[in-house]
This record gives structure tokens, C-alpha cells and sequence, in this order.
């Protein structure tokens, strides 16, 4: 393979095809979105603009066609099953939420959901971080919010990543809760979104503490391999196996 | 009065019982008595001295033998006889022509002729046992042996040689006599090659045997004639995209130095040729085909070697076998031109599918995106283009490109092969997607002669894609096919299609393709006159297409869910749809199977039938026809250069009549497990097709498999006589060896009997008798007198 082709191969030489700029999936509606969801207590709604952010970022530097217009969801709505993938922030504890409310959490999970949790109570182990754990603990009673070691897929769905850092650096690695070989929820301590959340005027919402900027970028690295890793689950860990499951089988004379 | 002519044979006995020590002292004794006579007598002269020196040593001898009670014993015996086993080979190549004229079997009864006189002649002394043996041993007789038909279908010398050493292991067995032409079906022939020295396992066995084994070879391999595919060696199942090796080995004889080709063929068809390079010095050439099966089933495979003139046997040039090939796993090579949701879902499906290897990729990242760091901080791989669309593309059962763009990566150049690919049988599918179908630029492109649909020419914007929310209508075909079944029941069907949410646009095509089958359609746009196909299948040469405009059937299995549904339906459709696309033979409703790959003629092969309702539960009490057709192996002979599995074959006459005399039809009724089972005459050698037909709710049905009856001529498979086998063994056992017609019975070696019968016995004390006595006194009388007249007294 030549530089040319190396090129081609990576997706960078020039689209071979002028697909008209307003086709963009065949309509919004197949486009990616995260929806935020609204679980019914105080602190829901904090880091607003980080969804838009991260959605912004990933149509800019990936493949994704992507909806920045993203939906607030609660969990009754029957639309919570139209957004595979949504996300949880909060500030402070609240109260556990009802049964059937996480019944209908627990379906959406195990029917192919992915929920990103990220508190932005900028502690360790805060009432929020507390809250949800308990929660999920109370969806998969025989499941343990596990660390999300530096080899998952999460850490290279896209970027490289050494670090899940968000606006602050004060957990090492996220948490998460898998099925199979398939997480189903991450929990971030490191308030990821925090880190995304531009105002109106385009300037950053908060500071980055301790890497400044540096971190801030890793945080947009982090927050695109979540999304990459929503739509593509485990696909980046399926290329080391390619080379073994092409040879092995031999469909050729020599 | 003892009459000495009732016993012919005796033996001395010593009935005392004096232990050996006793035995030596009495000896000294002996000594040291004589010499002091001796030394006493020492002054007289020399005569007079050793008189008297003998009559004391007399005297003591008798008395020593008083004491050790001698007595004769008197037998009347006569020998019993050992046995010989006589080891005549009773296989097919017996009946061979020898080079000189007659069979070798016919050799062997004029041998069993001059036999006549050598078992009258050495009848006293030896028992004479005749055994036929084929595959096994067999007790006969002489005149029965020599009046017998070489029809066995093995010649297992090794194991008749084995069944001897048993059958006499408590006998006194004085020897063996093997007529054969040499040839071992047994492990013997195997482990021994053609001028090769026996092994020591051989030698083990002849040991064993502790007899002379003569050996008559009915033919030799001088001036013999002949090529035969000698062996075969193939798995009997393969796998559909595997290589599959099938190792032949050819053995040639009295050819000089020449050449000829082997051809391997697949119903008739040929597919490898392999040259032999005859050397006189060598026999056995080892030839391996390789190849690759591209369809799931039984398929007929024949070995050849040319005919030539003045060979001993043709029937050995030809070896027909069966192989099925089936499916490991579902091979699929899923392309994405984007991540989405719908990218999400479907491989979700396929890698939970433990019977699916899935090879994804994905395009992650394009021109347009916006790069801010070096490549060793990506994860991305190049797109190995080549390797998928050019090297690989062959192994995999199903390739989707789910809305994928083929412009921008340089797989322009891999869509002729694609399609080829397609063509050769394998399965593909595009899935809708703003970069699919006519958006992605597959207009007058090599997919779109395989697609099942017309793309629009045009690229406006609203020629190719409508945002419209949708929920597709099934056409008949969909009410029917397996594809679109998602209940059994019709009606259920309908609701389920009816309440599953909607697709969320489409990609516009202007409509099916000639032949194609639209299982479902857009509910309000119209194209080419009727509703817009969104799912539809076709054919594509031996390969299976299916075109789904939409990319949101994903919604199927989540949204569904959400709306109080299941996942179930979404599966149950691409489940289906995979099938199809890969012509999975689990999906038809009616299907026949012979469980033997070859019978032998004059027996009866059993096809299971198995008959399933629409929704695969068991069709019960349904009526069918069963027909087996029959087609001898000559037919093959003469298919068309093609090898098209369709084509008639011009038959020969007899062959013809030969097939329709063999064809059998009859009805059927399924039972309460929709089965039936029958039992049909295999009469002649060739291939017979069994074929299961019935008209059910789901249309006519028709399934058919085949098997194979070959006579079993591996015992031809090798002819060429062994008698340095033969020769090898008698050396062996000291026995002698010879080639017929030069046999002269007198010459066998055999060991004389070891084993007597006694009939009469006396045993007569010598010791307990006065003479004896007398004796002793008369000796001691005689030494006193002379004592006394030469004055030693």
C-alpha cells in the first residue's frame, strides 16, 4: 500500500462523490444524538451547553452525523427508546428514584441503551456520585459498579486516551456497569461536560483544573470516544482479531 | 509269558528313590572299592589282576542297581498327527488373467488338483485343514476350494495368518501353505511395500505361527499391465469457502517411462488435472488436489486415469466418492460508511449471533473532519481495501454495505469484483443510508447491475432521498416469504407489520429489477408506476441480493421496546434475511436426507423425508410424491464441457434403459412428527437422487439429496501380484515357496508330529527278580574260587 492509498484508506483524500450539503442522513431524525435525561430531581439540568458542545465536536472531527439539537428526556417517555444513548448529570444527592422509573431504566439498558453518568460535584464520592450508585445498584443488584480499566475500548474507540479526565482530574478511571462484554452505564466523577460547557458567547463555562486547556481537550477526546463508543460498542477491540480471523480461514488454493 | 510284539517302544526306569548326593556317594563308593581291589591286587600278574578287579567292579554294579530298582517300561504307541492349514486367497483379483493366459484362480485349482496326492501321501502324518479367505477366514474344503468362485472383496491375508495362530495356539501346528497372488488388504500389505524386507511386527505374527509357512504365489508381477487409482483419501465433510484437499495416490505398473494426467472432477465437470511422470523403478505416485467448495451440499467427485491398452483391470482407473460440504460459520463482512444507530443495532445482532463471524469496518473519519492531532494519538487503522474487496472477499458468506459510500476509499476499483463475487454465489446487501443506493453514487456502477433495483439517474437531492416517516407495506410475496414472516399466522403477521414503528425516510429507487421480488414498499411514493420497493430480493447469478432502503429498521428492536413491544421482531427479520442471503438450507420447509453416502448394489438406501408448515412447526398428515432417479456413472462421462448440473447427459443406450429401470415413484404421508422415512432398492451401481415433492400453504415444495452405490472394488484398487511378499515370508519361516504353474506338493516343508498316543504299557521290574540275584552270587562265587586257586585267599 502506497502513501496514496494509505491515505484513501484512512478516509482523507477528497469524497469521490458531491453528495448535496443539506442530504445529511436521510433526515435528523437518523442523525446521533445524546438526550439528557431528566430523572425528576433537583440538579438534572446542570452543564446544559456540554451535550450541544460534544455533539458540535464530534460532527467536526469525526465520520458521525450528528443532531446538536439534543432532547431532554424523562423516563416514562415512550422517546426515550428512540436515543440509544443519554446522559445523567447532577450536583447533589436526591432522593431514590421510583421502582418503576428504574424498571423502565433497567429495560432501556438491557435493550441496547447506553447511559453516561457524570457528576459534577467536583468531590469524590458525593452525595450525587452516592445517589446513582445506589440506584444502579438497586437496577443490577448482582452487578458491581466496576473501575473501567485503561485497556477498554472507551480509552480508543478514537482517541488514544491514558486518562478519563473532564473539568477536574480527581478520579482516575471511570466506573461502569457491563453486560457481557457491553457496558451499559459509565459513571464519570471528573464532571466531563463541565469541561465542554460553552456559553453564548463561546467562552468556556469553567475552568480546567489542574491541566488547563491540555486536560480540556482530553475531556472533548473522552467525551467522543463515549459517543464512539455508544455507536460502535466494542468494534476498535475487534481489530487486533482481524489478521487471526482472516487467516483462519484458508478459502484459497495456494 | 510276555509277548514282546504287543509293544514297539520302551524305556528304561529307575523306580528308586535316591537323591542325587546319595547317587554320587554310591559312585565313590564305587570307585574307592575298585581301586583297592585294584591296589591289593597289585603284585599279581596283569590277566589274574584285573579278572578279579572286574568281577568285584560286576558285583557292585549289581548290587548298586538292586538298590536303584531298574524296570522297563514297555509302550505300545502310535504318533498322532499335527496339523497344516492350507490358506487359499478367494478375492476378486483372483480371477485377474495371468500374463500367460488363464486366471489366477484358475492356477490355483490345478494347484488344489496336485494337493490330491501330497494329503494322501503325508496324510498319516499330517492333518490337512482348507480355508478360503477374502475379508475373512473361511473353513472349506479341498475339492470345495478348488471348485470355489473368487468374488471376496478384500484379501486380508494378514488377518487369516492371525486367525490360524489362534485357531492352533494349543495345536501342534506343523505348517501353512498360502495360495494366493500376494496381494494384503490387511495391515501386512500395508506396512510391507513392494521390495521392501518384512517388519518386525510381520515377523512377530509369523513367529508366532511356530510352523514352516510354504507359500504359492498364483501369478507373478512380471509383464502385468495396469494403472489403478489405488486410494482415495478425503474427508467426508468440508466446508463451504475452506480448502479442501483430497490426496490420491496412483500405482502403475508395466508402464515404462511415460506420462499421463489425473483429472479430478466435480459432476463431471473437471476441475484439476495433476501429471503423473511414470519411472520403471517406481509403483506408487502420491497426487493431491486442492480446491474450494463455493456451495453447501453433496457433491459427486471422480478420480481418472486414461485407459490404456493391455492393462490387466480398468475399472481400478476410476474412483467416484461423495463429499458434503457444509457450513462452519456465517462468514459476514459488514461496511459502514458512518457510525449510527442503525450500524449500532445490526452488529449488535450479528456478533451476538454465535454462528456469525463478523468483520466490521467502519469509516470513522473523513476528508471533511477536522484534524487536530498527529495520527499516533488516533486509534484509526487504515481501510484495508484491498485485502477485503480482492484477497479475502472470497471467505465470506455475506458482505453488507450498510450505508456505505464506495467513492472516496478507492473501492471504485473492487466493485467488478464485488459483483463477480456475488455472481459466483455469495450474498450481499445494502442497507439505505444517505450514502447508499443512488446517493452513494451506485448508479451505473457494477452493484447496481447486481441490485435488485433501478437507482434513479438523477442526483437531485430529492431524486434519491425521502425524509418522510413511513411504515412499509407488505406485497404478497412479503406475506408469504420467510424473510418478512415475523409470525406464523398471516393475519398476526400483518398486525405485527402494522404497529412496529415507523422508518424514518428512505432512499429513492426508480423500482424493481425484472425478476426481482418486492417483499415491501413505501405506502405512498410511486415509482415505475407502482408503490416505491423499500425491501426487496433478487437472484444474482448463483448469489442473492436484498436491497433495504431504510436505515432505521434499528428501531424494529429498540424503539419497539419502548412502546411496549420486543426486540424479538428485529431479530427474527435480519435472522431471516441473513439466511436467505446465505441460502441457508435450515429454511426450507421440505427437506430429504440419505443418511449413507453409498450403499452397495442389491441393498436398500433410507431417505428421511421432514416436512414443515410455514412457521416451521411439523407439516402432519400432508400427502407427497417421492421419486428416486437413477444415473449410471457413465453418464458423467459424457456431460457437456460445462459441467452444468442441469444438462441432460447424452446417455448410451443401455444406460438409459439401465436409468429408467431403476427409477422408482411412489406416494407418501407425513406423520404426527411431519417425517416419513423410506426404504428404497438399490439395484446398480450410479448415483440415485431421491426427490420429495408436495403442494403445501406455503406453495410447491421440493427438496432432493443424493447418494452413491459403488460396487466395492477396492479389492481392485490394488492388482498386481506380491509374490515377493509370498517369497519373504517362506524365507521367514523356513518354508518354501513357489509360482505356479511350477508347484510340486512333495516339496512342502512341514515340521513332523511331537505328539504320541500311547496304547499299551507294561512297566517290569528288573531289580525284584531271583536271577538277578542268582547273577550277583554266581559273580561273587566265581571271584572266591579264583581267589583261592592263585592264592589270595
Amino acid at each position: 500500500m502506497d502513501r496514496r492509498q494509505f491515505l484513501a484508506g484512512l478516509g482523507l483524500s477528497g469524497l469521490g462523490l458531491a453528495i448535496p450539503s443539506s442530504l445529511r442522513a436521510l433526515g435528523d431524525s437518523s442523525d446521533v444524538t445524546i438526550g439528557r435525561l431528566n430523572y425528576g430531581a433537583a440538579g438534572w439540568d446542570v452543564r446544559d451547553s456540554g451535550i450541544r458542545r460534544l455533539l458540535q465536536e464530534v460532527e467536526k472531527r469525526t465520520s458521525v452525523s450528528v443532531n446538536p439539537d439534543y432532547p431532554t428526556l424523562t423516563l416514562q417517555q415512550e422517546a426515550l427508546f428512540e436515543h440509544p444513548m443519554v446522559a445523567m448529570f447532577g450536583d447533589r444527592g436526591f432522593d431514590p428514584l421510583p421502582v418503576d422509573r428504574l424498571k423502565r431504566l433497567r429495560t432501556y439498558l438491557q435493550s441496547g441503551g447506553f447511559l453516561v453518568v457524570d457528576s459534577s460535584e467536583g468531590v469524590r464520592n458525593g452525595p450525587f456520585f452516592q445517589s446513582v450508585k445506589r440506584d444502579l445498584s438497586r437496577i443490577f443488584p448482582d452487578r458491581d459498579l466496576a473501575p473501567i480499566g485503561g485497556d477498554h475500548v472507551t480509552h480508543k474507540a478514537f482517541y488514544l486516551i491514558d486518562e478519563p479526565v473532564g473539568r477536574l482530574s480527581i478520579s482516575d478511571s471511570m466506573l461502569g456497569i457491563s453486560d457481557g462484554d457491553r457496558l451499559l452505564a459509565v459513571v464519570s466523577q471528573n464532571d466531563i461536560f463541565g469541561a465542554l460547557a460553552r456559553d453564548n458567547f463561546g467562552n468556556w463555562e469553567y475552568d480546567v483544573r489542574p491541566g488547563g486547556e491540555q486536560q480540556r481537550e482530553m475531556a472533548f477526546r473522552l467525551g467522543i470516544n463515549l459517543v464512539m463508543y455508544a455507536l460502535c460498542v466494542n468494534y476498535k477491540a475487534d481489530q487486533v482479531h482481524v489478521p487471526f480471523i482472516l487467516k483462519r480461514r484458508k478459502w484459497k488454493v495456494d | 509269558m510276555l509277548n514282546w510284539e504287543l509293544y514297539n517302544d520302551g524305556d528304561l526306569l529307575w523306580l528308586g528313590d535316591w537323591s542325587l548326593p546319595w547317587l554320587i556317594a554310591l559312585a565313590i563308593l564305587g570307585v574307592l572299592v575298585i581301586g583297592i581291589s585294584a591296589y591289593d591286587l597289585r603284585s599279581m600278574p596283569g590277566r589274574r589282576r584285573w579278572t578279579l578287579v572286574a568281577l568285584r567292579g560286576a558285583v557292585y554294579a549289581f548290587a548298586v542297581g538292586l538298590l536303584l530298582e531298574p524296570a522297563v517300561d514297555l509302550k505300545h504307541v502310535t504318533k498322532v498327527k499335527n496339523d497344516v492349514a492350507v490358506l487359499v486367497d478367494t478375492s476378486r483379483t483372483m480371477e485377474l488373467r495371468t500374463v500367460e493366459g488363464g486366471t489366477r484362480f484358475e492356477r490355483v485349482g490345478e494347484a488344489l488338483k496336485a494337493f490330491e496326492s501330497t494329503v494322501e501321501q503325508r496324510g498319516s502324518e499330517h492333518e490337512f485343514h482348507f480355508y478360503g479367505y477374502d475379508g475373512e477366514l473361511q473353513s472349506s474344503s479341498r475339492g470345495a476350494l478348488a471348485e470355489a468362485d473368487a468374488d471376496g472383496n478384500a484379501s486380508n491375508l494378514t488377518g487369516a495368518l492371525e486367525k490360524v495362530s489362534e485357531e492352533f495356539k494349543s495345536s501342534d501346528l506343523g505348517g501353512v501353505v498360502v495360495i494366493s497372488d500376494g496381494i494384503d488388504t490387511g495391515s501386512i500389505g500395508q506396512r510391507v511395500p513392494p521390495g521392501e524386507t518384512l517388519d518386525e511386527a510381520t515377523r512377530q505374527l509369523l513367529a508366532s505361527l511356530e510352523a514352516p509357512v510354504n507359500t504359492v504365489a498364483a501369478a507373478t508381477d512380471d509383464g502385468i499391465k495396469d494403472v489403478a487409482i489405488a486410494e482415495v483419501r478425503h474427508d467426508d465433510f468440508a466446508f463451504v469457502h475452506n480448502k479442501v484437499s483430497i490426496e490420491v495416490t496412483v500405482q502403475v505398473v508395466g508402464m515404462g517411462e511415460t506420462s499421463f494426467p489425473v483429472q479430478l472432477r466435480r459432476r463431471g465437470e473437471l476441475l484439476q488435472t495433476r501429471t503423473v511422470e511414470v519411472k520403471p523403478e517406481k509403483r506408487r505416485y502420491d497426487l493431491t488436489f486442492e480446491f474450494v467448495p463455493k456451495e453447501i451440499g453433496k457433491e459427486i467427485y471422480s478420480v481418472s486415469a486414461p485407459e490404456f491398452s493391455g492393462e490387466a483391470l480398468l475399472t481400478n482407473n476410476l474412483s467416484h466418492f461423495l463429499q458434503n460440504v457444509i457450513r462452519d460459520k456465517i462468514r459476514v463482512l459488514q461496511v459502514v460508511g458512518q457510525p449510527s444507530w442503525d450500524e449500532r443495532f445490526l452488529r449488535r445482532f450479528l456478533k451476538e449471533n454465535s454462528n456469525v463471524d463478523l468483520i466490521s469496518f467502519f469509516i470513522l473519519r473523513t476528508s471533511s473532519n477536522v484534524n487536530l492531532v498527529t495520527p499516533d494519538e488516533l486509534s484509526l487503522i487504515p481501510f484495508p481495501t484491498r485485502e477485503l474487496f480482492e484477497q479475502e472477499l472470497g471467505s465470506f458468506d455475506l458482505v453488507i454495505f450498510q450505508n456505505f459510500n464506495f467513492g472516496p476509499y478507492n473501492v471504485a476499483r473492487y466493485l467488478p469484483e464485488i459483483a463477480k463475487y456475488v455472481k459466483d454465489g455469495g450474498g450481499f446487501a445494502m442497507i439505505g443510508g444517505d450514502k447508499s443506493f443512488a446517493s452513494g453514487g451506485y448508479a451505473d456502477t457494477p452493484i447496481e447491475d447486481i441490485l435488485p433495483v433501478e437507482l434513479p439517474s438523477s442526483r437531485q437531492p430529492s431524486a434519491v432521498i425521502n425524509l418522510e416517516d413511513f411504515r412499509p407495506e407488505l406485497t404478497d410475496a412479503g406475506r408469504r416469504h420467510p424473510i418478512t414472516q415475523l409470525a406464523f399466522d398471516p393475519e398476526a403477521n400483518r398486525k405485527i407489520w402494522d404497529s412496529l414503528p415507523k422508518l424514518r425516510g428512505t432512499n429513492v429507487v426508480a423500482g424493481p429489477k425484472p425478476g426481482a421480488t418486492v417483499l415491501a414498499r413505501h405506502p405512498t411514493l410511486r415509482r415505475a408506476g407502482g408503490k416505491m420497493p423499500v425491501l426487496t430480493i433478487s437472484n444474482a447469478g448463483d448469489g442473492r441480493v436484498m436491497a433495504l432502503t431504510s436505515d432505521s429498521t434499528w428501531r424494529w428492536g429498540f424503539e419497539n421496546v419502548g412502546q411496549g413491544g420486543t426486540p424479538r421482531e428485529y431479530s427474527v427479520f435480519w435472522n431471516s434475511a441473513i439466511r436467505w442471503l446465505i441460502k441457508d438450507p435450515e429454511l426450507k420447509l421440505i427437506q430429504v436426507d440419505i443418511p449413507e453416502e453409498n450403499y452397495a448394489p442389491g441393498s436398500s438406501l433410507k431417505a428421511n423425508v421432514r416436512l414443515s408448515k410455514p412457521d416451521y412447526r411439523p407439516a402432519r398428515n400432508v400427502d407427497g410424491r417421492l421419486e428416486m432417479s437413477y444415473r449410471p456413472f457413465e453418464s458423467l462421462e459424457n456431460r457437456n464441457e460445462a459441467g452444468d448440473a442441469s444438462a441432460t447427459p447424452t446417455m448410451r443406450g443401455s444406460a438409459s434403459a439401465e436409468r429408467k429401470a431403476n427409477d422408482i415413484q411412489r406416494t407418501f404421508t407425513t406423520d404426527h412428527e411431519g417425517r416419513h422415512s423410506a426404504s428404497l432398492p438399490v439395484e446398480a451401481p450410479g448415483i440415485y437422487r431421491v426427490t420429495a415433492r408436495t403442494e403445501t400453504e406455503a406453495g410447491q415444495l421440493e427438496d432432493s439429496d443424493i447418494t452413491l452405490s459403488t460396487a466395492d472394488v477396492e479389492e481392485l484398487r490394488q492388482i498386481v501380484p506380491r509374490d515377493d511378499l509370498l517369497d519373504a515370508m517362506a524365507r521367514a519361516t523356513d518354508g518354501t515357496f513357489s509360482v505356479l504353474p511350477n508347484f510340486d506338493p512333495s516339496d512342502l516343508v512341514f515340521d513332523a508330529s511331537e505328539r504320541v498316543e500311547i496304547n499299551r504299557r507294561k512297566v517290569i521290574h528288573l531289580w525284584d527278580s531271583v536271577v538277578v540275584f542268582g547273577i550277583i552270587l554266581v559273580l561273587l562265587a566265581v571271584e572266591w574260587t579264583l581267589r583261592r586257586q592263585w592264592g589270595r585267599l
